[in-house]
């Protein structure tokens, strides 16, 4: 029975291996040299896919040089495997069976034989097991006293597209490593979590005769209609408590920006421009940010909800037609050279910062936190979720093989 | 070995198919050690050494993915004798109808006169944001506009975007990219 759960413990991890693209290294020179040891009783493949997760994540924290060779070493022991003997930090594993689906997981940090942290885990879904790897090296990295990584345990919320007019909505970790499909059988767009704590998620359906933007639960796959509208219906942000939303309608054919109270299911209109404004993004309660194409191309302005004067945001760049805000930081799309790229800037300054050379870069959505900036990187055929850390100027990406993403947040 | 290599496998696809339970995938339990020497940029492990709440993460999902309120395909439309009717097509970034559509344009209203459908506006594979939506449906609105100045009611017109969601060719060529801007005609 014991070889049962081994075996089903095995493949579950094997589906779905980490699998990360670093796109741009920072020099690791200076940084500690840091490795991962397996000390579960019995070694097996599912252990030791489960250094590289770990490892993954690790180079991800960047608080490290992180030596990604495999090594096993008894648990208990504070030495270093022989293999690692140089090395200054030691993070050990130890993974049981727990009998049923899940197992536990012990982990022990040594640094120079002194244990600096210990932690126990229970995974109780072995097929989430690389949500365990995401929780450890976020525990790692907030006792090592490194950036807020809380973005890290989140699950991301994408749009697959599979196919003319079908795609698939699909609830996975920033590596794409796990992923599972929570709607299917239409066309979907925009899909975008309802609140904090990612319970519930808005979408639209292209399927129905009008655009219609639907609020479902993610545990129970109840869903309602919040709103339809010819032509385009979009969930464009929520505000910070969740009950307020930026959607773009266009009831006679006319993309417009629209405020909505989740409570009193007020309803109003912000823009009314007869060209196309979409995108709003929340810049506090009574402002936001927006994509207007008034000017003769689509960039970046800011207007108050209530107020009829518009600011424009950005001054460079003939194509900037996606942005996303966080405090005074706003991300956005431009076409540059062959190109789209992602630029930051500070609306209290006028600095502009790169963030991405390679690829088509789209859909940029910042962080809870500010800290990290996720976005979709297209490379050919090759569709891919970009993470860019902007405290450590580091970027990583990380390829769905199935499909093309249309939209993403987190 | 067979018995367990089988039970294996249909544990396996039961683990595959989402089987999960509503209880927290993982818990977790902490400790500082208590021979910890504090170091530069290091912090010691938090002392109450009981559950982190921080740590605990929700099932995904016991929810179908299937879903059921998807209606049926829309079907091309066709004129009166079967004729089938012509897709407009627009240059990049653009919206205007072009001197070339204009003949499709009314060949379609003639053969559209009295019938209900709706346009589908589309676009190429250049960026998937909302922009790239607004702009399919203004295609569709351009299209809706000049049919309604041919007699045909604007109230049996419906529009949608689909943005690049539903490519006709997939080539990485500007040929196909020009075949992709472009609205249809469904009957509903």
């Amino acid at each position: 029975m014991r070889m049962v759960w081994i075996f089903l413990f095995l493949g579950s991890i094997s589906l779905w291996g980490a699998d990360a693209t670093l796109e741009v290294t920072k020099n690791v020179g200076g940084l500690s040299k840091f490795v991962i040891e397996d000390g579960s009783e019995t070694k097996i493949e599912a252990t030791q896919k489960f250094h590289k997760m770990l490892s993954a994540d690790m180079k991800v924290v960047s608080l490290f040089d992180v030596d990604e060779s495999y090594a096993a070493q008894n648990y208990e022991s504070t030495q270093p495997s022989l293999e690692h003997k140089d090395a200054a930090y030691v993070l050990r594993y130890r993974l049981v069976s727990d009998g049923k689906d899940g197992f536990k997981a012990d982990i022990k940090l040594v640094q120079n034989t002194l244990v600096l942290f210990t932690k126990t885990y229970y995974l109780k879904q072995s097929e989430m097991v690389v949500f365990l790897a995401h929780s450890i090296a976020y525990d790692i990295n907030a006792k090592m006293g490194g950036a807020p990584l809380e973005w890290m345990k989140r699950k991301v919320l994408l749009v697959r597209l599979t196919g003319a007019k079908r795609s698939d909505i699909i609830a996975a970790d920033y590596t794409l490593s796990y992923q599972k499909v929570i709607l299917s059988g239409g066309m979907y767009g925009f899909a975008k979590w309802a609140n904090r704590e990612q319970t519930d998620f808005y979408y639209t359906s292209l399927s129905d005769f009008r655009p219609t933007i639907y609020k479902a639960n993610l545990a129970s796959g109840d869903k309602k209609a919040i709103v339809s509208s010819d032509g385009m219906a979009v969930c464009s942000d929520v505000s910070e408590d969740g009950t307020k939303l930026l959607l773009t309608l266009a009831p006679n054919g006319q993309p417009d920006i629209y405020w909505f109270d989740t409570v009193t299911k007020e309803k109003k209109r912000v823009t009314d421009y007869s060209g196309i404004d979409v995108n709003g993004q929340f810049m506090g309660n009574d402002t936001i940010a927006f994509v207007s194409n008034r000017l003769g191309n689509p960039n970046i302005f800011s207007k108050k909800i209530d107020s009829s004067a518009i600011n424009q945001l950005v001054f460079e760049g003939k194509n900037n037609s996606s942005c996303s805000t966080y405090r005074n930081l706003l991300v956005y799309k431009t076409r540059d050279g062959k190109g789209f790229d992602l630029h930051l800037i500070s609306l209290n300054s006028n600095g502009v910062r790169r963030l991405t050379s390679s690829g088509e870069n789209d859909y940029p959505r910042f962080s809870y936190d500010g800290e990290a900036i996720l976005h979709i990187k297209q490379e050919g055929p090759r569709s891919s979720l970009g993470i860019i850390r902007l405290g450590l100027n580091k970027s990583f990406a990380f390829p769905l093989h199935i499909g093309r993403i249309q939209s993403i947040d987190w | 070995m067979k018995r367990i290599a089988y039970m294996s496998a249909v544990l396996a696809l039961l683990v595959f198919s989402g089987c999960s339970t509503k209880e927290p995938a993982i818990d977790a339990t902490e400790n500082a050690a208590g021979n910890t020497s504090k170091t530069a940029g290091v912090t010691n492990g938090s002392q109450t050494g009981l559950s982190d709440n921080a740590a605990v993460i929700s099932p995904i999902t016991n929810a179908s993915s299937a879903d059921t309120s998807v209606a049926g395909g829309n079907n091309s439309a066709t004129g009166a004798n079967g004729q089938a009717i012509t897709s407009v097509l627009f240059d990049y970034d653009k919206f205007d109808i072009r001197e070339d559509m204009q003949a499709a344009i009314n060949v379609n209203s003639g053969l559209l006169k009295g019938k209900t459908f709706k346009l589908e506006g589309n676009c190429d594979e250049f960026g998937s944001d909302e922009y790239n939506f607004a702009l399919g449906l203004k295609r569709a609105n351009a299209v809706k506009t000049a049919l309604v100045n041919d007699g045909i009611s604007a109230d049996s017109i419906a529009m949608v975007s689909f943005g690049e969601g539903n490519p006709v060719c997939l080539e990485k060529t500007p040929e196909c990219w020009a075949k992709n801007r472009r609205v249809d005609f469904k009957l509903p």
